[in-house]
């Protein structure tokens, strides 16, 4: 299995567009949205530490749903994973594979908005912070990985880069990664705070804050990963049993 | 060590025991009973949609029988796959985009418990030239040969090959032969479904006909042309001809009159034509010839949808 990680990693990096968007992307956003000074409302957060968490998360997002949803559906149609099925290869190691090689694109989509933070906007936190948030955000995008995964064995054809990029933005704009999701109208927060990108967001500002997470913003990632995983694993087998 | 491993057991490579597969109301295997041996190269044919493709895909476990057994080295198909001993090249089996040849054929004898050399890989599939070449830049020929490439990554003792030669031009496909019957010559069990019948008959030890779902016949390839009529009868008659007494001559197996010619399959041309002079007729241009497998395998295949209407 290890063979085929290298490979899907060898195949991820040398994919310049993704590698753009997920990588530089997210910098390119936060220099363009932390101009300005002051608080954002209520979170006593500068406007800098802010965008930076969001825009780690959403490149960690990007890098972990936007790779994989599209790659799993065509390689559903176009066979290779029927071709996989006649290898020594355990089942679920073309998923895990799949992960796995998401998971080290994600790594330094976080870590470049994190320099570029430190670096263009003289963001300061301890260094228990700068370590927890890596951690944190790098962590909670498996709940996004698993959802990828899932649409690629949900869609198929065409059908699979519309809805990957309506839940893509939808999650991103809703969840509050582009704006603070206090500026929303009142109901649109009642919505967006059971958002999983919402909560994942929360967990780095939290730390951020120096606070522990809320227990709100767990229990909401526990639940959409046993949700997305869940959902993943049933399409999964549901999918091979049709191939 | 193959060798060892095959004169130690006495049980089939394949063995298929009343195995069916139904899609909605279509049969597509039914009740299919039959054994391979080891060493043995056999050709799996038959017409679109007489279950070849599900055939293959039950003997791989890609799918599961509705009923039946199937086993494969006498165990489950994914048992023998996860022990190397099977090698499979499927019309449906796509390749990995956007990585080069030689990464690709790396993968697969990485994931083979008993590999080959990546480049002895490369070299008997006749892609070591296209080895540094992108996978999605590779015309259908080529692609072929890559997937041939990953079928035969590691030391198996069954290969399966459904329609290798799709997209081959001629002379890439006289190589492929050349290079698949020194992998039957090493011992190894071959078994392959082919439209291209005359590839059966050439490369064959063995057919099995496949017809709805049901094997028609397993024999060799001289068999059965046997089977569905040795012969094929051609003359012309002056006059008017009257059909009926020519449909009861012996051994007939098929008649077509159009105009003065008289064409006809028999299993015994000798006596036919012994029996068409017996009627006091005058036949001109009289041509006997044997059939080839095309000809025997529609035969066997319209005699059977008679049987069945």
């Amino acid at each position: 299995m290890n063979s085929l990680i290298k490979l899907e990693l060898t195949r991820a990096l040398r994919n310049r567009r993704f590698l753009f968007f997920s990588v530089i992307y997210p910098s390119v956003i936060f220099l363009l949205v932390s101009n300005q000074s002051g608080n954002v409302g209520g979170s006593g957060l500068s406007v800098a530490k802010y965008v930076m968490v969001s825009m780690a998360s959403f490149g960690a997002l990007t890098a972990v749903l936007m790779g994989n949803s599209e790659r799993i559906a065509k390689e559903r149609e176009g066979g290779w994973v029927r071709q996989l099925r006649l290898t020594t290869l355990p089942g679920r190691g073309y998923v895990l594979a799949k992960t796995a090689g998401a998971a080290v694109i994600s790594l330094p989509s976080i870590v470049v908005v994190f320099l570029v933070a430190a670096a263009v906007k003289d963001v300061r936190l301890d260094a228990w912070q700068w370590l927890a948030l890596t951690g944190a955000i790098w962590a909670g995008s498996l709940v996004f990985a698993a959802l990828g995964v899932a649409i690629g064995y949900l869609a198929s054809g065409d059908a699979v880069r519309p809805i990957t990029m309506i839940v893509y933005f939808g999650l991103s704009i809703l969840g509050g990664l582009w704006m603070p999701s206090s500026t929303f109208p009142g109901w649109l927060q009642d919505i967006a705070k059971w958002l999983p990108t919402h909560a994942y967001a929360a967990l780095g500002r939290a730390i951020e804050q120096s606070q522990a997470p809320h227990a709100q913003d767990i229990a909401v990632l526990v639940a959409f990963f046993f949700l997305f995983a869940g959902g993943a694993a049933w399409l999964y087998r549901k999918d091979t049993l049709k191939a | 060590m193959t060798t060892t491993a095959k004169a130690a057991t006495g049980t089939p490579v394949v063995g298929f025991d009343q195995v069916s597969k139904t899609y909605g109301t279509v049969r597509a295997v039914d009740g299919l009973t039959l054994a391979l041996h080891p060493g043995e190269t056999v050709a799996l044919l038959g017409p679109n949609g007489a279950g070849k493709s599900t055939t293959l895909d039950l003997l791989l476990g890609l799918k599961n029988a509705d009923s039946g057994s199937v086993k494969v080295f006498g165990t489950s198909p994914r048992e023998a796959i996860v022990a190397g001993r099977v090698g499979a090249m499927l019309q449906s089996g796509g390749l990995m985009d956007e990585v080069t040849v030689a990464e690709l054929v790396r993968l697969g004898c990485d994931l083979h418990p008993r590999p080959y050399k990546p480049a002895d890989v490369l070299a008997r599939a006749g892609i070591s030239q296209i080895a540094d070449r992108k996978v999605n830049k590779l015309s259908g020929g080529q692609a072929q040969r890559v997937r041939f490439a990953l079928a035969t990554a590691g030391d198996s003792d069954l290969i399966v090959l459904d329609e290798p030669t799709t997209g081959m031009d001629v002379s890439a496909r006289q190589a492929f032969w050349a290079t698949m019957r020194e992998q039957a010559d090493q011992g190894r069990t071959v078994l392959f479904a082919t439209h291209y019948l005359e590839e059966a008959d050439a490369i064959a030890d063995r057919v099995l006909v496949l017809h709805r779902g049901r094997l028609l016949a397993d024999g060799t390839a001289a068999e059965i042309k046997a089977k569905a009529g040795a012969r094929r009868v051609s003359f012309d008659l002056e006059g008017p001809i009257d059909e009926a007494p020519l449909r009861d001559l012996p051994f007939l197996t098929s008649l077509d009159v159009s105009g003065q010619t008289v064409r006809l399959q028999s299993a015994d041309a000798d006596a036919t034509v012994h029996a068409l002079y017996g009627l006091g007729l005058y036949p001109r241009n009289l041509e006997v010839a044997g059939l080839g497998l095309e000809q025997a395998f529609v035969a066997i295949t319209a005699a059977e949808e008679a049987k069945q209407s």
